[in-house]
């Protein structure tokens, strides 16, 4: 009798809207893409030396797609390099004071400044690849430790070739301390950084120390310097423009730049001019466009100066044309390798802000200016930088909730990330026990922490957590439990072919196939999961040491709370909060492995686990009535089926437990759990073999925390039940981790729903979402993504790409333009259009 | 409110708590529902009707009894099936698994071989404590949408003793329940459903008896008669709280303008102020594959969906018996507008 309502086709791509003939012109310019006669692309600089180089390859070793081309960026970013004269004390001084000094002499003496036709923020140019500093002794002792048969990329190469994962030191994925660079300006900083400098004794300040501080202070002075330059070149524009209105302008901007950012903000002009030079310096500083350089609470710690300026008569459409400026700004990060491709090297970018979210005792902190913030992503819709997440929470407001669902509901995907306050507190807090850093992260400042990326959850400031720094899956215990510590098949390089023999590569935990219970697999697969999670740690050590010794960044350490105190680099554990993340990857594919086998062998003994090894070492070829047994037979996490749910929360307590054991040794950073897949997920999917889950070698491995593919046939509510469960659930005494919630993983996880449009195509089933959302925030997971896309439009994208250039895509918590991202990849963007309510 | 505590009788049969212990025949429950009441609910289906409507949606609710059904698409062909069959009702062809469906017992043991749910048996019995705590698994989602639980189908109300016990279940845990029917069965049965029914979902489907007996096997004067039970009830209870009438708009059936205009008729006169919503249902054609899959003929196989424009002037002809337009709403799918290539 029940009516079911089918999917309406909306069948269309989000315009943007509600734009001034300066905001159309600088975002049509910016999408001519490589044919922009400006641009952002990488400009390369040397100190000279025949030693010298700039790419630093252990920042991309968690970008696999990048591997084959290491030596080649190296050599190219060498080759094109213009030389800078240095000062003639350059050799004398330290690695630090040489870094700081150098970018310092580059951003400000040697890349050009431009603002582009009618733009109001200056800060044009920042990607680049500065040289290392190093002195010759320094370049080869470096080499040394990356090449080579032992060395760090040989090994990194080894754990992602047998399907392990990636770890490697990576740039950015932090919050620097923006709000105090606005409050008391880079002089301030500095001034800070002179003060710790001066109560250090003589021989500390001949040392690491002082020679640390004595670069921060080099690279305090760059936003200044260079703020003087954008004053100049602005003063020329507006002595030969003719236009009244932007020769105003013009001049307005010179009066900014004259004062910010060294001096403390006091308009909102000024604030986003000084956020965008001080943001930007830090993908400069650190070589490296946009990696998760997030700017944290963005609506919170701009809207004084917002109220400000709107007291003083600013109309509210011209803050949110400077913020379009912002938008415009943030976007061109994509510029520093726009020649070189689409599919994943440049499709990842996370300059993170937050939205909304509790304060002080659970008060709702949304204010006008985070509606202004929501109507500027509406508007400039679709576009990937600044990436939005918008914190939800117990209390937040229904117009906040119906605001998001709106914005949901009429973009292809919602234009932001959904971050859950309770849930991502609770995990804060664990994360404050674990580590005994209490005096850092309790219950009165908990609220102010935000994410990172995408959704990594840290502080603000003073924390670096390493996000996306190891990246192991998980169900390569699984493998090497089912073969006594052994791979299943041979390796075989895809580039030479050269066969690889099978070692004895993790502990030999026994012959599985004479196993007679369940309990004797799970301990061979918890004995494997803790040697894979050893590994990572002592991988993760290698890129982290040979960071710390050699690629000091001076000038993001001055935006993070803790380096001046220590007079340590941020690379060397400077920040008050140092943690590294091991994202799990694979975790539906594992538990649902797990399940399969104890379902098959063990419980209903519908095979042998010999007969369920020769299957997968034949890729399930031949073996496809037990593969279809166990794709729709045996049972699933994801269902919100306590048993199933049950294995997955005793595959995350494992890792989660034995992830909190390991430090780093060079940095004493502790380790601590996330979920986060990126695009992981998918071409391990090439590399791992086939597991016991029925999923052949070739086919995507489960994203996240989400549930592997088409294993959530309860629809929605029972996929999210599931997530919040073997995060933790709540507790049953109401205190938990946090206001009853519990949270093993600080780092948050990913978790992406696809809907149906149907489900939000009049304003009563919006209500019915925005209900969801509120049971999502009880009940569920960390962070919350959307799709709500329409399989039939993809499939048009995939015949027409030309016409969905700019259809947009989620994919584990970053943004991709559909059309760019590979055939794989959107076919399983089309499979996994489920949750019709058919 | 006497009348809620004492044990009802039905037909002599006495339902008290023991009955909890029953099972009831249950199709599916499908969880995060947002097309039967208000909120998210979790719709429970349960097998059997009275009625046999010819455009049924989902004909694997008309029998009470068990079924077992094949979906061509999940086949992988590996005849797992045929030979554990001890009857022997199941014959391989070039065009799949045929089913000797009078030879088959239903004993469940080609389903259990069948690796893939191809076969599989549409009916499972469940208890109503079983049930109830899969159903208070999204309780938050109920309470933070206003929603609940639905009883729907099939009819719920064939199950009378099994329904009665999960609502009251359900209502003891606070959950906010929905009763949808389509009002053919004894005025006794229903009336025990209603103390601890917060919603009904009512269909009038046709308001012309003959044309009713002709689509759906019986006429509509028990429907109607139980509708001004139910109104009276209503009026002098105040339970249910809520009462919507449901309209299936049907092609060449129910979907004419003089059929939902006496229908309007009705509900102005005998149930005025008490209908909180008229939906209107059109057709859709996502059954097929379940027909397919039980061997039945479908005739409206090719029936295409309603146009936006029909399903509005079909809204307007209801609206036209002079009932409150405001209760009148459209609900399913309509055929998509095409959008022009570019």
């Amino acid at each position: 009798m029940s009516m079911v309502a089918a999917a309406q086709s909306m069948h269309r791509i989000k315009e943007p809207k509600n734009l001034s003939g300066r905001i159309v012109w600088l975002r049509d310019y910016y999408f001519t893409g490589a044919r922009r006669a400006w641009n952002n692309e990488f400009t390369s600089w040397t100190t000279g030396t025949s030693w010298d180089i700039q790419f630093d390859e252990m920042t991309f070793y968690i970008v696999p797609e990048t591997y084959p081309f290491l030596q080649t960026f190296r050599s190219s970013m060498q080759q094109t390099a213009r030389e800078v004269t240095l000062h003639p004390d350059f050799w004398a001084w330290s690695l630090p004071e040489r870094k700081a000094w150098f970018v310092k002499e580059v951003m400000v003496n040697h890349v050009p400044q431009e603002i582009l036709p009618g733009d109001l923020i200056a800060g044009g140019r920042f990607n680049i690849q500065t040289s290392k500093c190093w002195t010759k002794k320094e370049a080869e002792d470096r080499d040394r430790l990356i090449y080579g048969k032992k060395g760090a990329r040989a090994r990194m190469k080894w754990f992602h070739d047998h399907g392990y994962g990636n770890a490697g030191a990576t740039s950015g994925h932090l919050i620097p301390g923006y709000e105090r660079a606005l409050r008391i300006g880079w002089r301030g900083i500095r001034e800070e950084i002179a003060g710790h400098y001066d109560i250090l004794g003589s021989g500390d300040q001949a040392g690491p120390r002082g020679a640390q501080l004595r670069a921060m202070m080099v690279a305090a002075a760059m936003p200044g310097e260079l703020a003087g330059k954008y004053a100049a070149h602005c003063e020329m524009l507006a002595s030969v423009e003719k236009d009244p209105v932007r020769g105003d302008e013009l001049r307005q901007m010179v009066v900014n730049l004259r004062r910010v950012p060294g001096e403390p903000v006091q308009t909102f002009w000024e604030a986003v001019q000084a956020l965008w030079l001080t943001h930007m310096l830090v993908m400069s500083d650190e070589n490296y466009p946009g990696p998760g350089v997030s700017f944290g609470r963005i609506d919170q710690y701009l809207y004084p100066y917002w109220q400000h300026s709107l007291a003083h008569g600013m109309e509210r459409e011209f803050g949110k044309e400077i913020l379009k400026c912002l938008w415009i700004h943030a976007n061109t990060a994509y510029d520093a390798m726009i020649r070189i491709g689409k599919n994943g090297i440049t499709a990842g970018y996370g300059q993170l802000i937050t939205l909304s979210g509790r304060g002080e005792g659970g008060r709702d902190m949304t204010n006008d200016l985070t509606y202004a913030i929501l109507e500027v992503i509406d508007e400039m819709s679709p576009i990937l930088e600044p990436k939005p997440n918008v914190r939800l929470h117990r209390n937040s407001p229904d117009e906040l909730l119906d605001r998001v669902v709106e914005m949901i509901s009429t973009s292809q995907g919602a234009p932001f990330l959904l971050n859950f306050d309770e849930r991502s507190m609770a995990g804060m807090m664990q994360e404050a026990t674990k580590a005994h850093v209490e005096r850092l992260i309790h219950e009165g400042n908990v609220h102010e922490y935000a994410p990172v990326g995408c959704l990594e959850n840290t502080m603000v400031g003073n924390d670096r957590s390493g996000t996306v720094d190891n990246n192991l899956n998980l169900l390569k215990a699984v493998e090497l439990a089912l073969n006594n510590g052994r791979d299943l098949n041979e390796f075989v390089d895809p580039i030479t072919l050269k066969r690889e023999k099978i070692r004895q590569d993790g502990p030999a935990t026994g012959d599985a196939t004479e196993y007679h219970a369940w309990d004797d697999f799970w301990k061979a697969y918890a004995v494997q999961t803790r040697d894979i999670i050893r590994r990572c740690a002592a991988l993760y050590e290698e890129s982290e040491s040979i960071r710390a010794r050699f690629c000091p960044t001076p000038y993001l350490s001055c935006l993070v709370k803790g380096c001046a105190a220590k007079g340590l680099d941020i690379t060397q554990g400077g920040a008050e909060l140092n943690f590294t993340t091991l994202e799990a990857v694979t975790f539906a594919t594992t538990v649902d492995s797990l399940l399969a086998i104890k379902y098959l062998v063990f419980d209903r003994r519908e095979c042998t686990l010999s007969d369920l090894l020769t299957a997968l070492k034949a890729n399930w070829q031949g073996f496809e009535v037990l593969q279809a047994k166990v794709r729709f037979k045996a049972p699933k996490y994801g269902r919100d089926d306590d048993e199933a749910d049950e294995m997955a929360g005793k595959v995350m307590d494992l890792w989660c437990d034995e992830t909190w054991k390991y430090r780093t040794i060079s940095t004493n950073r502790r380790f601590r759990p996330g979920m986060l897949s990126w695009n992981y997920w998918v071409g391990d999917g090439f590399i791992l073999p086939a597991s016991p889950d029925g999923r052949p070698k070739g086919r995507f491995l489960s994203n996240a925390i989400c549930p592997s593919n088409g294993a959530d046939i309860n629809g929605p509510t029972a996929n999210a039940n599931s997530v919040g469960k073997v995060m933790g659930g709540k507790a049953g005494d109401g205190k938990g981790d946090f206001e009853g919630y519990c949270n093993c993983l600080p780092n948050g996880a990913s978790h992406t729903i696809t809907i149906n449009p149907s489900l939000l195509r009049d304003k009563e089933h919006k209500a019915k979402f925005k209900a969801f959302l509120k049971g999502y925030a009880e009940n569920g997971g960390s962070c919350l993504q959307i799709n709500m896309l329409d399989a039939e439009m993809l499939k048009d994208a995939q015949r027409r790409p030309e016409e969905y250039q700019s259809l947009l895509v989620r994919i584990t918590g970053y943004n991709a333009y559909f059309t760019s991202i590979g055939r794989e990849l959107q076919d399983e963007v089309i499979a996994r259009i489920s949750h019709d309510s058919l | 409110m006497g009348v809620f505590q004492q044990p009802v009788k039905v037909r002599g049969m006495r339902i008290s708590e023991d009955i909890e212990k029953r099972k009831g025949t249950i199709l599916r429950i499908q969880r995060m529902s947002t097309e039967d009441g208000p909120g998210i609910r979790s719709t429970v289906f349960f097998k059997g009707c009275p009625l046999s409507c010819v455009w049924c949606h989902n004909p694997e609710s008309i029998s009470e009894k068990r079924q077992i059904h094949w979906v061509k698409s999940k086949c992988i062909g590996c005849l797992s099936c045929v030979p554990v069959c001890t009857a022997g009702a199941l014959t391989a062809t070039d065009d799949g698994i045929i089913i000797n469906r009078a030879g088959c017992s239903l004993c469940d043991v080609c389903s259990q071989a069948c690796p893939t749910t191809a076969l599989a048996i549409y009916g499972e019995e469940l208890g109503v404590d079983d049930l109830v705590r899969e159903l208070l698994k999204d309780r938050m989602y109920f309470e933070k949408s206003g929603g609940g639980v639905t009883l729907s189908g099939g009819e719920p109300a064939m199950q009378p003793a099994f329904a009665k016990a999960l609502l009251s279940s359900l209502k003891r845990h606070g959950v906010y329940t929905a009763l949808d029917t389509c009002g053919q069965c004894s005025w006794e049965t229903l009336e025990a459903l209603l103390p601890h029914t917060d919603l009904v979902l009512y269909d009038l489907k046709e308001a012309d008896s003959e044309k009713h007996r002709q689509f759906t096997g019986t006429t509509n004067a028990r429907i109607l008669e139980n509708l001004k039970s139910l109104a009276r009830f209503m009026w002098e209870c105040g339970l249910p709280r809520k009462l919507w009438i449901r309209t299936p708009l049907i092609p060449d059936c129910t979907a004419t303008a003089g059929n939902l205009k006496r229908i309007g008729e009705f509900i102005r006169e005998h149930l005025g102020s008490l209908t909180g919503r008229w939906e209107l249902c059109t057709f859709n054609n996502l059954c097929i594959d379940k027909y397919d899959g039980l061997g039945i003929d479908w005739g409206f196989r090719n029936c295409s969906l309603m146009s936006e424009a029909e399903a509005n002037s079909l809204a307007a002809a209801a609206a036209g018996s002079g009932v409150d337009p405001g209760i009148i709403h459209i609900s399913g799918p309509m055929s998509r507008e095409v959008r022009s290539e570019a």
